[in-house]
């Protein structure tokens, strides 16, 4: 086949398939998934691989939340994920003796039913060397007005030590579930059998109240159950200036809605540096994002993205090395006849006759049990060859009868030279079409494999998604938001391959046209 | 040179069996080894109890010698005193012959592997085949149909749904099932698939409905599609114009030539659909906790029950060999030119 033959087959082809409606769409639909592919890493970050399988990147994110456009089909609003970073902040800093303190201010506005489930900070460092050195943290917040209530500034958190790389989370500090009691107290929410005196110092008021909560029964039991962010976040009123019962606030309180002005104090000895680019404070929402989080809080959307990638590698390498090795089978053993063709013959069958997938599980036992990509393809390839070479042999029989090669052959080409330029090309077409067809199948494969727990976890797919939902107990759960998206993307994927291959196989096998 | 019948079937069944020895070979190759790592650690184990019990009998430890005398004992037990290729070999024949003995630990409440895979098999042939041939049925109805008329509305809706099918994993789809009627719409109780036993004819029904709506939804389309193809191969014959110009009515046209014709790729299909549905899906299994062979091999696998793993892929292997081989002889009586191709050697 010479250069020019080519591009003018190319160029046949090309005006054939064009007037084919699904192959274009399927061919537009992969350019973007190749795009997506390709824009993850600049979409999202790059070291998302890494940080795929540490909790600690995922610490601020809620887990199993569903995405946020929830709330537009439910009666109840649901709050979202909303991270304040310190460019959202107004941040001051003096000098008070010898600490520095710094002040940072800033609004949350509250429009939900269901308020944050956790407030969570981070990223604050410094280099304190020694604990007591380490930067302490205050917050106080200032609710929206509730008519009745006395006292609308509370004291979430006081002086509470953040060390490097640390994170409070304020739903599971002790400290800030007793100031919230505190306040509720302050506010003669309910009574305690002696009351607080007021002269004390803050730290012995609170002792004192702990005291007396763990002594009453009905009170401790409030204590226990209650969620800190329903509180703060919560009526404490009936909306007409009357106290609701402590009972009311604890399970069944509403959102109060409305702007809350959180003021965070960080003071810090002046011989240590602390360094508050990176500081945030996280509303862990009810809900995240476009296709919320998983167990780990990793977002759906996140993983769903990066598994592109996976799919369409693993797809499209598993594809040409079988179809081609299939196709090199196939032709050869055709081409020798004979014995070697008995050989050959008998060693596909031989290898049809492994069960895949077990066998799968048992090569992927073999590599260790947690096989890397390479790896998988490699295990793929072995196991896929077969069919086409099967197909491919019985065209090639037809063609080995042709008068050309016969002519070749006559003008004493060699085997290769035979089986290279003159057969293998006219089998291009059907392989074409094969390896767009096989494609499903390998991403399915890997899927499977994938779901089963036998790749490696740091590689990033459906598979291993759908794999994580699974031993997340989603589907009984219904966490629907972790099942359905990675399988429609596998399913998308797989759609578009065979539209593609489909279409090729409709412009090369004129005779399954359309009547 | 022409072969006669019972010739070619002889060299196909030889030729079968020889694919699934060597099959049998492979598989006993690798699972030899995984059998010695499992088996030294029982050795170990049973010495250790061997051990205890002595020490509590005789108020004394065993002498070292005791000791290795047991452990070699042990040893040539489990037949680890063999060199390795000796060990593969009579695994390869005790497998061969259906002589699976026992597996070690418990699985599916027993250790004799053939009662393990004897009820494993009847609750995947009773989900698995009985699918199976609903969608067959479904298939050739469908098939059939949208090939008479290709292009019709039928016959797009069901290109389209073999395309979509064909990429859907199977077992995928059994938990968007699961999600939507039993979480979502609650017509079913959860526990038919939280848990893997149930009780009852009617809870067994319930518990299938599930997965045979799974299994016959991501395979009929794909079925349709094919005899859809197949058909319209044959329609284009010069018989099947030569019999609509003798008259023959339409309806006598498709189904008595037409599909009679194109009846021996059909009969592979419906074989390998057959055969195929007795070794279950190992992750569907999973997904809806049914307990049958696919479920047997991941529980195998979890268990390190080496006996009953390589039981299942022998059983495996020889049921696609099995299929070949009946396929290739059943090609060979329907269609009489391939046994001169098989014969016709160069």
């Amino acid at each position: 086949m010479r250069w020019v033959d080519f591009k003018d087959s190319v160029k046949r082809f090309w005006s054939e398939y064009k007037h084919q409606k699904s192959g274009m769409v399927g061919l537009a639909l992969l350019i973007i998934l190749v795009g997506l592919a390709l824009a993850a890493p600049y979409i999202t970050s790059h070291d998302i691989p890494e940080k795929w399988q540490t909790g600690q990147a995922w610490m601020t994110n809620p887990k199993n939340a569903p995405p946020s456009w929830e709330n537009y089909f439910t009666s109840v609003s649901k709050a979202p994920q909303k991270t304040f970073t310190v460019h959202d902040m107004q941040v001051k800093s003096e000098k008070n003796g010898s600490m520095k303190v710094y002040t940072l201010t800033f609004t949350y506005n509250m429009r939900y039913d269901v308020p944050p489930k956790d407030i969570v900070l981070t990223g604050l460092t410094s280099n304190a060397s020694r604990p007591q050195d380490a930067p302490k943290v205050s917050i106080t917040v200032q609710r929206p007005p509730e008519k009745g209530v006395k006292y609308g500034t509370l004291t979430l958190l006081s002086e509470t030590p953040l060390p490097t790389g640390g994170a409070l989370q304020l739903a599971y500090t002790p400290q800030v579930k007793t100031l919230l009691f505190y306040w509720l107290y302050e506010n003669g929410v309910y009574q305690l059998p002696m009351q607080i005196p007021p002269q004390l110092p803050m730290e012995m008021r609170l002792m004192y109240l702990n005291q007396q909560l763990q002594m009453n029964n009905t009170l401790y039991g409030y204590y226990q159950s209650a969620d800190p962010m329903r509180i703060l976040f919560g009526q404490i009123t009936d909306g007409k200036g009357h106290l609701l019962p402590l009972e009311k606030i604890i399970y069944e309180s509403s959102g109060l809605q409305g702007p809350y002005k959180f003021t965070v104090t960080i003071k810090a000895p002046s011989y240590v540096d602390v360094n508050l680019d990176k500081f945030e404070v996280a509303m862990v929402g009810r809900t995240y994002g476009l296709l919320g989080t998983d167990q780990m809080g990793r977002p759906i959307a996140i993983g769903l993205l990066w598994g592109t990638r996976v799919a369409i590698a693993i797809g499209l390498s598993v594809a040409v090395s079988t179809v081609l090795i299939g196709v090199l089978i196939g032709v050869t053993s055709a081409y020798l006849g004979g014995w070697a063709d008995e050989f050959i013959q008998r060693f596909t069958e031989f290898m049809m006759s492994l069960p895949v997938l077990p066998m799968l599980i048992l090569l992927s036992l073999y590599f260790g049990g947690r096989i890397s990509l390479t790896q998988l393809v490699f295990i793929l390839v072995l196991f896929g060859w077969m069919g086409t070479a099967k197909v491919a042999r019985s065209m090639a029989l037809q063609i080995k009868e042709q008068t050309y090669i016969e002519a070749a052959r006559a003008l004493g080409a060699g085997t290769g030279r035979i089986v290279f330029r003159h057969m293998v090309p006219q089998l291009l077409p059907y392989a074409f079409a094969n390896i767009a067809l096989s494609v499903p199948g390998a991403i399915l494969n890997e899927a499977g494999l994938s779901f089963l727990g036998l790749t490696n976890p740091n590689i990033i797919s459906w598979g291993q998604m759908l794999n994580a939902a699974h031993q997340n107990g989603a589907t009984l759960n219904g966490y629907w938001w972790q099942v359905i998206p990675p399988g429609l993307a596998i399913a998308l994927v797989g759609f578009v391959f065979v539209l593609i291959g489909v279409s090729l196989d409709t412009v090369l096998n004129p005779r399954l046209k359309r009547a | 040179m022409a072969m006669g019948f019972g010739k070619y079937v002889l060299y196909r069944v030889v030729n079968g069996v020889i694919i699934l020895f060597l099959a049998v070979l492979l598989m006993s190759a690798l699972f030899t080894k995984l059998a010695t790592i499992q088996l030294t650690t029982q050795v170990d184990s049973e010495v250790q109890q061997w051990v205890r019990g002595y020490t509590q009998t005789h108020h004394q430890a065993p002498s070292k010698e005791l000791i290795e005398q047991y452990r070699a004992q042990r040893m040539h037990y489990y037949a680890l005193d063999q060199p390795y290729w000796k060990r593969t070999w009579m695994y390869t024949i005790d497998t061969f012959f259906f002589k699976w003995g026992k597996s070690i630990p418990t699985v599916f409440g027993t250790h004799d592997v053939k009662d393990q895979i004897k009820t494993a098999l009847g609750r995947t042939i009773l989900l698995f085949t009985t699918s199976e041939i609903i969608i067959i049925l479904l298939g050739i109805a469908l098939g059939v149909k949208s090939a008479q008329i290709p292009g019709s509305l039928l016959d797009r809706t069901i290109s389209i749904l073999a395309m979509v099918t064909t990429s859907l994993p199977m077992w995928w789809l059994g938990m968007l099932m699961i999600l939507v009627f039993v979480v979502y719409l609650d017509w079913l109780p959860i526990t038919l698939y939280s848990q893997t036993a149930v009780s009852g004819w009617s809870n067994i029904l319930k518990k299938m409905s599930l997965p045979v709506f799974t299994i016959v939804l991501v395979s009929f389309g794909g079925w349709a599609w094919n005899i859809r193809n197949i058909m319209i191969g044959t329609m284009q014959e010069d018989f099947i114009m030569v019999a609509r110009a003798k008259g023959v009515p339409e309806r006598k046209v498709i189904y008595g030539h037409a599909l009679k014709a194109s009846s021996p790729p059909i009969i592979t299909m419906v074989i390998f659909g057959m055969i195929g549905s007795l070794s279950g899906a190992i992750i569907t299994e999973i997904v809806f906790n049914w307990p049958g062979m696919g479920r047997l091999y991941w529980e195998a696998l979890q268990l390190n029950a080496v006996r009953t793993m390589m039981a299942l892929n022998y059983i495996f292997a020889f049921l696609t060999v099995f299929s070949m081989v009946l396929a290739d002889i059943l090609y060979g009586y329907l269609d009489p030119r391939v046994r001169v191709g098989a014969a016709a050697r160069s």
